[in-house]
């Protein structure tokens, strides 16, 4: 079906945008890479009176370094971070979790913000972006905030933005030695989105002994979260296959896991645990575990 | 343009098995890959179908779904949207009171809604406006008062509720069919055996998907004559329909089915839709079109029927078949459509196969309030193959046999009648069986892969043409009529409607055949009841069996004219005059003949204006009793498959890395063409197995919950396992068949999905007894078997339901005459 009709606005700057937002907020919609705005558009189920579309604010496309770390412009497009030599090098989660979203043409065209913005209890990046604990940064005509990546997901398809915020950026920090990261998931079939998906950071001390464990999980719960338990069963282990299995059972404990046609919470639990186990191990492997 | 590289058959022979037999020796189109006829429009995208028609002063059409599952329209209220911009017309049930219906049996369908609505998506009002906006904006502002019904979302719900009935129509309650038939003593035969299992099993629901939505166009003409361009299988029934519900005579209507992007069944009912535009081009005096959303063409559905089954075999120590008992539940949704047909299908096909001393058969089907079911690809007939598919695995499991041996030993011969009466030609199934079991390794793997990795082998028979009409009535089922002009030109008339089979290319590859001119010297008319003599349509994969039969017989007659005409010429008998290569030749004497062009101008001379006919009408089936028409066809192809899976005990989750096919299609008209019917109907087999589900949410299961391409599981080609296919031909030419060639286009689905769960129980030993066999059924059952239970996810219960008497036959062995055997007033009787 074609959208209902809409005025499309397309600001020159954040400034412009944000200002724009300021007045119409209820009636906008803010347009990135389209991949999930354009379809909810198509089936008629958001019908606003404006689309802003920020793709000409060249500020919000570029991967910087900083100091400690990398600022991602919500704008950079999924392709951009999985083919990304700077984060391959410092923040390697990243652009694996890119290549695990969707399909191609979804990555050529959709952008990190868009995804963490429309807080699909499903994406990927949600998993990856509470491992790395990240800060996001959120702009509007008012005022400028970071909001750290454990209170960004709110519910389903609901983020901690107003709306008459912008999402300008995310920060993220760089991998340090002895320091693994991995994603790995189980797809639904039909859109590539995560039946489970599991991003692991270990990090390593001289001894061998696990000083930080943190994982995300998406498409388990309503919310991606933190699999704390998990986390704590392994910090001060040597991580071995026994303690990461024993610790990856947690995975979905004392979590509201999703019932639905794509799984039940029962087989959501079992696989959660699986996949937890077989992200943490490639972390392990790949920090250079003894 | 005929004879360029472009337009003959490539020289390659199809890849990944190839053909046996060598029986295309003294064909030159017949048996070789010649392209489509409309190929090349298809590939550059120049073909126009439906939603591609754009007439002056065209309005679009909208309609107006029913957001209630079950309830009574207490009050319609069009006046806002009557007055919205741009708007022409509003309809409203009341203004096409008719109803209709495919069958006969079941003329329970109005286009639009009248005093109650029975799914979510069920029409109710229509708005034509001068562009697609105006009409969907102009839908909001109708305003539609529901009172809500009690709702009925599965089987045992339906057999419970009595009231509210959803028709108030059918057998009794929410029971809308009930068939229950016995051939031979059942009784007797569970006697006979040395071991009686029964198993059940289930086999959900899923849609056809294709790609092309239904789209349509009406034009009322100023000398009161309808024309109406549809997306349709069948432009024959929906003909009649349009007579029926529009009150005009069938003379004045025209029905063209343009080129169709994809039907699998999904196209076959006249849809409200079809009738809707031809009203509203009536009452607004210009072209309405409606091209139907996704959403929408979910909710028309008529796909694949939800049934459980229980399945009761009676076998002897060798694995022959005394009894079975297979009974069958149909969740139909909230409409008859071809239910009545499908559930007979669900059935009649089971003794094809393997010989079957005694059988009977009960099947019920209910009504529910969910999108109505009907024929998609195999109708009726994979979800009864599966449940005797997993069987037969199970039974040479218990009986310790290998399960290609078992099948081979038992196979139905050739030239034989079954118990229930339906005559089979001839079958290579166990030329299929050998093939696929030498093309997997089966002997040396089956059993012996490592845990985690299986093999499983299933077979099947599909019919090649329904050997009844849908209406009753003894007219031919198709014809074909041919025009020859001085060009040298010939062109072919036909009711069939391509669906991208490539039903318009076999009329002109058999035609060239008979006539000795290339495919691409023929123009091929199809599908425009106004230019066409009837064929019934595309549906029962008839189109070539009988389409090909009639475009023999006219051509024939035509080749006759031509040659009494050049006989004279050259002065030799006609019967030595032989047509190939665009000649007419003296085959004792080749230098001695002429172009076939010079022949068609001697035969206007002789005869006047050239044309012929030709007509084809299935063979009378043996059966004599109440319901043997559903089931007999003039051939049956057969097939054999074997599916690898890699399963992951982890986590269930099952993918499916190869599949070897062995389609016994005989002599294949064009080889690539059935190739791609092999392959497609795997890829839907695949599908069906393990995924595709139509599911329903909201608190009463009768809201369609993904009625978009965005969340329906479907496999893409990252989900498409490997496939090797083998086209098998028979060891005698099949007489009633076109050059001998059988069906393709349904029958290789069938195996598909019980080879997988053969298959599956190869590789790590649980048994999941329905599709989609998904990774929570699997992993569920590997879990189960761990603890000690039963490894096996599958329905445990059967429900009871009060059937009649069956229809009792003798088996052709017991000496019966195809009758039904005497019987008391059908009564119900727990």
């Amino acid at each position: 079906m074609f959208p209902a009709n809409f005025d499309y606005v397309c600001p020159a700057s954040l400034a412009e945008a944000a200002q724009f937002l300021n007045q119409h907020s209820e009636d906008a919609k803010i347009l990135a890479g389209g991949q999930s705005l354009i379809p909810l558009l198509k089936l008629r189920l958001a019908a606003p009176q404006f689309v802003v579309d920020l793709g000409r604010i060249a500020e919000l496309k570029v991967i910087r370094e900083t100091n400690g770390g990398f600022e991602i412009g919500s704008l950079v497009r999924h392709v951009d971070i999985e083919r990304s030599h700077l984060l391959a090098r410092g923040c390697p989660l990243l652009p694996e979790t890119a290549a695990e979203v969707g399909d191609m043409q979804v990555r050529n065209r959709g952008t990190l913000g868009g995804s963490l913005a429309h807080a699909d209890p499903a994406g990927d990046f949600p998993a990856a972006i509470l491992a790395l604990d990240a800060e996001l940064t959120a702009a509007s005509a008012i005022a400028q905030r970071t909001i750290s990546a454990q209170d960004f997901f709110v519910g389903i398809l609901t983020s901690a933005l107003y709306p008459n915020e912008i999402l300008t950026s995310i920060r993220v920090p760089k991998l340090g030695p002895r320091t693994g990261s991995a994603y790995v998931k189980m797809s639904q079939q039909a859109s590539g989105f995560a039946i489970v998906g599991v991003a692991a950071i270990l990090t390593f001390d001289e001894k061998g002994k696990v000083t930080e464990a943190r994982v995300g999980i998406t498409g388990v719960a309503s919310v991606p979260y933190r699999a704390k338990k998990v986390e704590a069963a392994l910090r001060g282990t040597a991580a071995s296959a026994k303690e990461i299995a024993a610790a990856a059972a947690l995975a979905s404990k004392g979590v509201d896991a999703l019932s639905d046609i794509h799984a039940s919470a029962a087989y959501r639990r079992d696989v959660a645990a699986v996949f937890t186990r077989r992200s943490l191990e490639k972390a392990a492997q790949r920090a250079g575990r003894k | 343009m005929a004879g360029t590289s472009g337009d003959g058959p490539s020289g390659a022979g199809p890849n990944g098995g190839g053909r046996n037999g060598g029986k295309a020796i003294g064909l030159r189109v017949v048996g070789k890959p010649w392209k489509k006829v409309d190929a090349s429009a298809k590939v550059m995208g120049e073909t126009k179908f439906a939603d591609d028609i754009f007439l002056p002063r065209m309005l679009h059409c909208k309609i107006l779904r029913s957001s209630a599952p079950h309830a009574r329209i207490v009050k319609i209220d069009t006046s806002k949207a009557e007055a919205y911009r741009g708007v022409k017309a509003v309809l409203l049930g009341k203004d096409l009171p008719i109803p209709y219906g495919i069958l006969p049996v079941s003329q329970d369908e109005h286009p639009l809604a009248i005093e109650k609505v029975r799914m979510v998506g069920d029409p109710v009002a229509a708005v034509a406006a001068v562009d697609e906006d105006a009409a969907t904006e102009a839908l909001d502002l109708i305003e539609v008062e529901y009172e809500p019904l009690k709702t009925i979302s599965s089987i045992e719900e339906a057999l419970e509720t009595s009231e509210p009935r959803i028709h108030d129509y059918g057998e009794y309650g929410n029971v809308h069919r009930r068939t229950a038939y016995e051939f031979g003593d059942v009784k007797a035969g569970f006697a006979e055996a040395d071991f009686v299992r029964e198993d059940i099993t289930f086999y959900e629901g899923s849609t056809h998907l294709p790609l092309e939505q239904h789209a349509s166009v009406g034009q009322f003409s100023p000398d009161g004559k309808l024309t109406l361009w549809s997306s349709t299988q069948d432009p024959h029934y929906l003909h009649r329909s349009l007579a029926k519900v529009l009150g005009l005579p069938a003379t004045h209507i025209r029905v063209i089915a343009t080129p169709c992007g994809g039907g699998f069944g999904g196209k076959c009912d006249p849809f409200q839709h079809e009738i809707i535009v031809s009203k509203l081009a009536m009452v607004t005096g210009r072209p309405v079109k409606i091209c139907l959303t996704r959403e929408e063409v979910f909710y028309c559905h008529r796909g694949r029927h939800p049934v459980l089954m229980a399945t009761k075999t009676g076998f002897k120590r060798d694995g022959s078949i005394t009894a079975m008992h297979h009974r069958t539940f149909l969740d139909g949704g909230s409409y008859g459509g071809h239910g009545a047909a499908s559930t007979f299908y669900t059935g009649v096909l089971q003794p094809t196969t393997y010989t079957m001393g005694t059988y009977k058969f009960d099947a019920v089907r209910v009504f529910t309030n969910k999108a109505p079911c009907g024929p998609k690809r195999g109708h009726g007939t994979p979800q009864p193959r599966f449940a005797q598919e997993v069987q037969m695995d199970k039974i040479a499991e218990q009986l310790g046999l290998d399960p290609a041996e078992l099948r081979k030993r038992h196979l139905v011969p050739p030239h034989s009648l079954t118990c229930n009466w339906l005559k089979i030609g001839t079958t290579s199934l166990g030329k299929c069986i050998d093939k696929v079991v030498e093309g997997a390794r089966w002997k040396e793997r089956f059993r012996k892969l490592p845990h985690g990795k299986g093999i499983g082998l299933a077979c099947s028979a599909y019919m090649t043409g329904a050997g009844t009409a849908i209406y009753w009535n003894n007219m031919p089922h198709s014809g074909v009529q041919l025009k020859l002009d001085r060009s040298g030109g010939v062109c072919v008339f036909c009711g069939s409607s391509d669906i991208g089979q490539g039903s318009d290319s076999i009329l002109a590859y058999i035609v060239a055949e008979v006539l000795g001119i290339e495919p691409f010297d023929i123009r091929v008319v199809t599908a425009d009841t106004d230019l066409t003599p009837v064929d019934l349509g595309s549906y029962s994969s008839r189109v070539t069996l009988m389409t090909g039969n009639a475009a023999i017989q006219a051509a024939e007659r035509a080749r006759d004219l031509l040659a009494q005409a050049a006989a004279e010429k050259l002065e030799v008998p006609a019967n030595r005059l032989v047509f190939a290569d665009r000649r007419v030749v003296d085959m004792e004497n080749p230098e001695k003949g002429m172009s076939f062009v010079d022949a068609v101008w001697l035969a206007e001379a002789k005869f006047g204006t050239l044309g012929t006919t030709g007509s084809y009408t299935p063979p009378k089936a043996p059966g004599k009793f109440k319901g043997s028409g559903v089931g007999p066809s003039p051939t049956y192809s057969y097939c054999a498959a074997v599916a690898e899976v890699d399963v992951n005990p982890e986590t269930g989750w099952v993918k499916v890395e190869r599949i070897w096919m062995a389609h016994g299609g005989g002599q294949a008209i064009n080889p690539v063409l059935v190739m791609g019917q092999v392959e497609g109907s795997i890829y839907m087999g695949l599908g069906e197995a393990m995924m595709e589900e139509m599911t329903y949410r909201g608190n009463r299961n009768v809201v369609h919950k993904f009625p978009s391409f965005l969340e329906y599981k479907s496999p893409t080609t990252l989900e498409m396992c490997d496939v090797v296919t083998y086209l098998i031909e028979d060891d005698e030419r099949e007489t009633n068949a076109p050059f001998g060639g059988k069906e393709a286009g349904q029958g290789p689905l069938l195996p598909v999905p019980p080879a997988i769960a053969n298959a599956v129980y190869d590789a790590v030993g649980v048994r999941i007894d329905e599709v989609p066999i998904s990774p929570d059924k699997v992993l569920k059952a590997i879990r189960a078997k761990a603890k000690g239970q039963e490894g096996r996810y599958g329905p445990t219960h059967f429900p009871s339901c009060p059937m009649p008497e069956p229809i009792r036959v003798a088996t052709p062995w017991e000496g019966g005459t195809g009758e039904g055997v005497k019987r008391e007033p059908a009564l119900a009787k727990a």
